[in-house]
């Protein structure tokens, strides 16, 4: 009986040391064990981040002994490139990093192979954010979304756009960091003194760059371009007031705080107008904040702070995700699938996406966020960024967004150069995304023109 | 019997040794080209991983007919092909004649001359850009300099359209000024010397014995011109896209974003085919003007 006693106490130690050792592993070792794979090949954009890319990938290699090869390609080359490879017999590429506006093509062409066929146990970590699930296909549905879709991309990279302002000009002016469009407007009463200084600059050029920036403002009415496309109401809603209100305040803002040019602005000029010290705040993206504490490119290193989007005054805070989404091709075979699944759940680790976000790169999990490098003044835009992963969305998620955003880019363009009205451009706008659904046999419709 | 083979082989042979070029020329030429139309007039969608092509050559039109950017693409396109050429081709012959003209140094002209089109065009928009920017542009700097206000070279529709014929000027001047210095050389002195003689002053020389002499060359450059200026579209892709609004909207940019950005590829090959005939048009218009100029 006793030597029955002594080996269950011998057992209950040693499951107990089991148990503590296994713990203690998971919190020492937050990288997965991904085992021999063969080497992959990777087609990535060299955008800001694709630094702390690289170094992560790098860390990968020596973890696990296996090769990944990166073509590090221009945004402009990245689309083509990624077309070639699916629609050919065998893709040169283990994995693809689509932006968020062209996944759609790529799913409902059937050119990915979702998660779970490669594994049907994988599933993203709870931690991974999903950015409005851009990752997910319903093909019932032809929309976004995990209700009924199918995993097909996890995001290495997530961008909501930055309030980035000058914290020296703003406390010598006696400015409080802007809450609403309203506080902007009050503090580019004090610091616009163009050419010399501009109070705040957002992105007006023709195409995704005001479409972007502007749909914060429209998100922030209320408005919304179709009235509820997850439930398959196409009916155009961009001509309604609340639109018109939006876009009032965006060509208020820009006109009243902005360069002359602010028509033709696009990403890389806003970064440049800041980081020169042209510029007292802006709308930019969160892969660039390393651009104003480089020494190297820009004069106001330690000056910028980092705050959520301002709301309007009578509206509410919002954020629209612009996100990278990496997804495998169907064409290539089942061991290179299995390694390029292997690549991303390493790469999802907490341990991964720390190394990630300590090499420059925006981290894609909450704890990491969360956890001690969002104290240190370096990281000191991650509560905003995350404080904005709390409202933000994806809009255009379905079929036909390519062509609305070349839409909604020419007409509200033409607003701020003052071709035509915003009543107009909006109106002209609702007329042409109608008769695409139309076409596309979408349940659509439209309201009452505006009041030109 | 073996000998009329042999005649027989003889006679056709000239024709079975033009086969492989025949092949190259389908394959190259026109497989690409039937291919185009047959995408014209079809509507391609992908499913499981398969290219879908549905014949639908009404609805490819009716897009045409109801393109909302495509009339503006198409008339800027117009002004850019006439005003670039027409400066181009002045500036280019002035330049040929002047340094034609030129006792010594004529090589190291034609070399400083020429260094616009090494240039990649990527780089040239790129530099462009730099030089046109609002706040930190050389030109604006320049401007300021002198006390006088900033210019939005890229941000004004009133502008943009002449800000990028001028780096288009400055790209292709050098093209016009080779082809035409080359046929300047060639004409015969003794021909500019007897006008002298009888006593031509040197805008009558220019007038009515060089240009005479030059048509040849001149043509050529004109339609050269005229083809690569329909089809210009790095420089603005680079410089503006299109924008602001659609000034600077030409029909190669609107192209690519039919075919590239929305995946339009049926409507895309429509609107090439549409291009080609175009330019097709403005060459026989060009050809028949210079035909009767040559018969006046």
């Amino acid at each position: 009986m006793k030597s029955i006693q002594r080996g269950l106490c011998a057992l209950a130690a040693v499951a107990l040391l089991g148990i503590g050792a296994a713990g203690s592993a998971g919190a020492q070792q937050p990288f997965a064990d991904v085992g021999k794979q063969p080497p992959i090949t990777i087609l990535i954009n060299s955008s800001p981040w694709y630094a702390g890319f690289e170094k992560t990938v790098e860390l990968y290699e020596k973890q696990t002994g296996n090769k990944v090869k990166l073509d590090a390609t221009p945004y402009g080359g990245m689309l083509e490139k990624a077309r070639n490879a699916v629609r050919g017999a065998k893709s040169s590429y283990d994995l693809i990093n689509l932006d968020t506006q062209w996944t759609i093509e790529f799913y409902e062409g059937g050119f990915l192979v979702p998660y779970k066929e490669v594994d049907p146990a994988f599933d993203l970590p709870k931690e991974v954010l999903t950015y409005g699930e851009s990752g997910y296909w319903n093909a019932d549905k032809r929309f976004r979304s995990a209700q009924g879709g199918k995993l097909m991309a996890w995001s290495p990279n997530g961008n909501v756009l930055l309030y980035v302002y000058r914290d020296d000009l703003f406390k010598a002016a006696g400015l409080a960091p802007p809450k609403t469009w309203e506080d902007v407007l009050a503090a580019c009463a004090k610091l616009q003194d163009p050419p010399k200084m501009y109070g705040s600059v957002m992105r007006g050029e023709r195409g995704n760059g005001i479409r972007f920036d502007w749909m914060y403002f429209m998100l922030g009415k209320g408005a919304a371009v179709v009235r509820d496309p997850a439930g398959g109401d196409y009916t155009v809603t961009i001509n309604s007031p609340q639109a018109k209100a939006a876009l009032d305040l965006y060509l208020d803002v820009a006109k009243r705080c902005g360069p002359p040019n602010a028509g033709s602005l696009g990403q890389g000029d806003l970064i440049q107008l800041i980081s020169t010290g042209k510029a007292a705040a802006g709308m930019v993206v969160s892969a660039a904040w390393n651009n104003f504490d480089d020494a190297t490119k820009s004069a106001v290193v330690g000056k910028v702070q980092a705050v959520p989007i301002p709301r309007p005054a009578d509206g509410k805070p919002a954020a629209l995700l612009g996100n990278w989404n990496m997804a495998i091709p169907k064409n290539i075979p089942d061991a290179q699938r299995k390694a390029a699944l292997a690549f991303s759940r390493w790469f999802l680790t907490a341990g991964a996406q720390r190394v990630y976000a300590e090499a420059g790169a925006i981290p894609v999990r909450d704890d990491t966020f969360r956890s001690d490098l969002a104290q240190n003044p370096k990281y000191r835009w991650m509560g905003a960024y995350l404080e904005m992963q709390k409202y933000a969305s994806q809009e255009l998620g379905y079929a036909e967004g390519a062509q609305v955003e070349q839409i909604l880019g020419l007409r509200l363009n033409q607003a701020l150069i003052g071709e035509m009205n915003s009543a107009k451009a909006l109106n002209a706008a609702a007329k042409e995304i109608e008769e695409l659904f139309k076409k596309n046999n979408r349940r659509t419709g439209g309201l009452t023109p505006l009041p030109e | 019997m073996r000998q009329s083979i042999v005649v027989a082989l003889n006679r056709t042979f000239k024709h079975w040794s033009l086969l492989p070029a025949v092949v190259l020329f389908v394959a190259l030429t026109i497989f690409p080209i039937a291919n185009l139309v047959r995408m014209s007039v079809s509507t391609i969608e992908f499913a499981e991983g398969q290219a879908r092509w549905t014949f639908t050559p009404a609805h490819n039109f009716s897009l045409l007919l109801a393109d909302t950017v495509l009339w503006p693409a198409a008339v800027n396109t117009l002004v850019f092909v006439v005003v670039a050429v027409a400066v181009e081709m002045a500036l280019g012959l002035g330049l040929a004649l002047l340094v034609a003209r030129l006792g010594r140094g004529k090589g190291l002209a034609r070399t400083i001359m020429v260094l616009p089109i090494l240039v990649p065009a990527v780089a040239i928009g790129s530099m462009w850009k730099l030089m046109y920017n609002y706040d930190f542009g050389v030109f604006n700097q320049a401007l300021t300099a002198l006390g006088m206000a900033p210019v939005n070279w890229l941000g004004s529709t009133s502008v943009a359209l002449a800000s990028v014929i001028l780096v288009d000027i400055w790209h292709w001047v050098p093209f016009v000024f080779l082809v035409l210095f080359a046929a300047v050389e060639g004409v015969p002195n003794d021909v500019i010397e007897a006008a002298r003689i009888d006593g031509a002053t040197d805008a009558q020389i220019v007038r009515r014995i060089m240009i005479p002499l030059l048509k040849p060359a001149l043509a050529i450059a004109l339609i050269f011109r005229s083809i690569l200026a329909f089809k210009t579209f790095d420089e603005v892709f680079l410089l503006t896209s299109g924008g602001p609004g659609t000034s600077t909207e030409l029909v190669s940019v609107h192209l690519y974003k039919v075919f590239f950005e929305e995946n339009q590829l049926g409507y895309g090959a429509l609107l090439s085919l549409a291009l080609i005939a175009a330019i097709v048009a403005f060459l026989a218009v060009s050809r028949g003007a210079l035909a009767a100029g040559r018969s006046a």
